[in-house]
């Protein structure tokens, strides 16, 4: 294994439930201090991707390794290079905030004095040193999942895999979370793999792994992915959305379409046309902006089919 | 070092549990002292054993071991709600490895099981007069009878999906490996095929084994006894650690919100 060694292989990796496919076939490689978002709608095959690569799962076709390291071969050596943020945070309740980091550094495999050197650390990360002695079961929500994120950083992993870390947590919880994250990077250089359905937390990431129906439908950089559906987002709205839209058309600027309740979401290519000259006086036009891409353009026109 | 580490972990964590669930420690011994004190009593006045020995001198070394066995059991079972509440799979994603997560859950659930059986062998003496040299082989026999205690709750929380099938485990399991073990009443008055049952019930040899500490008449030798305990420990060690999916947790998950 050398400091070239990719931190994530994988290759035609999936799994089947009994006659239900959970992944199809994910191919992917991240390179050592890579931020990657895996993105998708409930049932998308995130969750499975996750728990393959980090050896909880056997795969029923395909191959992964982590750090060079096979993840069925090698799942002891692949797990001390991992920390793992699940779904439902992973934390006792009956023990206090220390107790809980203790445990976990035993679990990881420290002993002796790096057990209270490691569980000291990652408190001190987390801000959580005044609520040590607290018992978890007395924590909100968001201190827990915090208490999680040391858990799962407590000894110094080179890769995390989180799934949905910040999930139901309120805006300064979830940046506290990141911020964590961030400096896990910076410091110590790890690779960050991460699920989330609040997609402007992706926005940062290096790639972004769009998965639909347990299938890759996109891949790229976030800059990529918003450019394949349009330079700019065209809201449109009213009877006379249609006509608008076809005079996009005949201009070649139309990159890509979603249809809204009530008009059109259309992604164009700058340039091409100006849509605000375009609707200047139709009166049956009732609502027009225009705004910059998004991750959740890409999300809605790759994953949710049109209605016919 | 990291199963070793591991263990530590578990064992430390589960102690941790039960200090601060006084009540379930209170509500297992509650049980032996009420068949100890209440049923004894009552017992004594119409049934006197070989040798005119009290019911409640008889039935001593049973009721340790029933301590030790629902210690023990209950709290490997309680495996189950690490798996229902998350932190089942939190031990399964360690590098130590299944065999070495079941050990620390086997070594915690003995300890509580011989800290719950302790108690009652401590209170011996207010119900019969316990030779010092006793002391030392019961405490051998109660440590032997909470691993096996220990293992079997394991082998029974290998499969159980869910911590509603709790109180049935009790009444399906616990119940019938006391009462057809010799512990309440001697095997010999049994019926052949209740007493072809406690030939396979670990538990008989348990609290066979604690007769010989406590000197009382027993059924087989010492050495039987032991013999057949590791037995039963290493084959229900075993049959745990082959029967444990460590995907179990994760599938029904993935399944549902993959």
């Amino acid at each position: 294994m050398t400091s070239s060694t990719p931190a994530i292989e994988a290759d035609g990796l999936g799994r089947d439930y009994d006659r239900v496919r959970a992944l199809g076939a994910l191919s992917l490689t991240v390179p050592r201090g890579g931020f990657v978002g895996l993105l998708g709608p409930n049932g998308a095959g995130k969750t499975t991707a996750m728990l393959l690569l980090a050896t909880l799962l056997a795969p029923t076709r395909g191959t992964a390794r982590i750090f060079g390291l096979d993840v069925r071969a090698r799942r002891s050596a692949v797990r001390r290079r991992l920390g793992l943020v699940f779904q439902e945070t992973s934390v006792d309740g009956l023990l206090s905030i220390e107790e809980n980091l203790r445990f976990a550094a035993r679990l990881s495999g420290l002993g002796g004095s790096a057990v209270r050197e490691a569980v000291a650390r990652a408190m001190s990360e987390a801000g959580l040193e005044p609520r040590a002695r607290q018992l978890v079961r007395q924590l909100s929500g968001g201190w827990r999942r915090l208490v999680d994120i040391a858990r799962a950083t407590l000894h110094r992993p080179e890769l995390l895999i989180l799934d949905e870390p910040t999930v139901g947590l309120d805006p300064e919880h979830r940046e506290r979370i990141w911020s964590i994250l961030g400096r896990q990077r910076r410091e110590y250089g790890t690779t960050v793999l991460f699920s989330t359905h609040y997609l402007v937390e992706a926005e940062p990431a290096d790639r972004v792994v769009l998965l639909a129906r347990g299938e890759v439908v996109a891949d790229g950089a976030p800059a990529e992915l918003r450019a394949a559906v349009g330079d700019e987002i065209a809201e449109v709205e009213g009877p006379g959305a249609g006509r608008l839209l076809d005079a996009l058309r005949q201009r070649g600027a139309v990159v890509s379409v979603r249809r809204t309740e009530r008009g059109f979401r259309v992604g164009i290519a700058a340039g091409r046309a100006n849509p605000m000259e375009l609707a200047a006086g139709a009166r049956d036009i009732e609502r027009l902006s225009i705004r910059p891409g998004t991750l959740e353009d890409v999300y809605f026109t790759q994953t949710v089919p049109e209605s016919p | 070092m990291s199963a070793l580490s591991a263990i530590h972990g578990i064992v430390v964590r589960d102690l941790t549990r039960a200090s601060r669930q006084t009540g379930r420690l209170l509500g297992g011994l509650a049980r032996p002292f009420m068949w100890l004190l209440l049923v004894g009593t009552g017992y004594n006045s119409i049934a006197r054993l070989e040798g005119g020995a009290p019911y409640q001198a008889f039935v001593l070394p049973g009721i340790i071991v029933m301590a030790a066995l629902f210690g023990g059991m209950l709290t490997a079972i309680a495996t189950v709600y690490d798996r229902e509440f998350g932190m089942l799979r939190l031990m399964l994603a360690s590098p130590a490895g299944v065999p070495a997560v079941l050990g620390g859950r086997a070594l915690a659930a003995a300890l509580v099981a011989m800290l719950q059986g302790g108690i009652v062998l401590a209170c011996a003496p207010f119900i019969t007069p316990l030779p010092a040299s006793a002391v030392g082989p019961a405490i051998g026999a109660l440590a032997l009878g909470s691993i096996t205690s220990a293992t079997l709750g394991l082998l029974v929380a290998a499969r159980l999906r869910s911590v509603e099938n709790f109180a049935g485990v009790i009444n399906v399991v616990l119940f019938p490996l006391l009462f057809v073990s010799g512990a309440l009443y001697p095997t010999a008055g049994m019926p052949a095929a209740l007493r072809a049952l406690a030939r396979v019930n670990p538990v008989t040899y348990a609290v066979d084994l604690m007769r010989h500490a406590l000197e009382q008449p027993v059924e087989f030798s010492a050495g039987r006894d032991v013999t057949v305990l590791l037995g039963a420990t290493a084959i229900a060690f075993t049959l745990t650690a082959l029967l444990f999916d460590p995907e179990q947790r994760f599938v029904g998950k993935a399944t549902t919100r993959a």
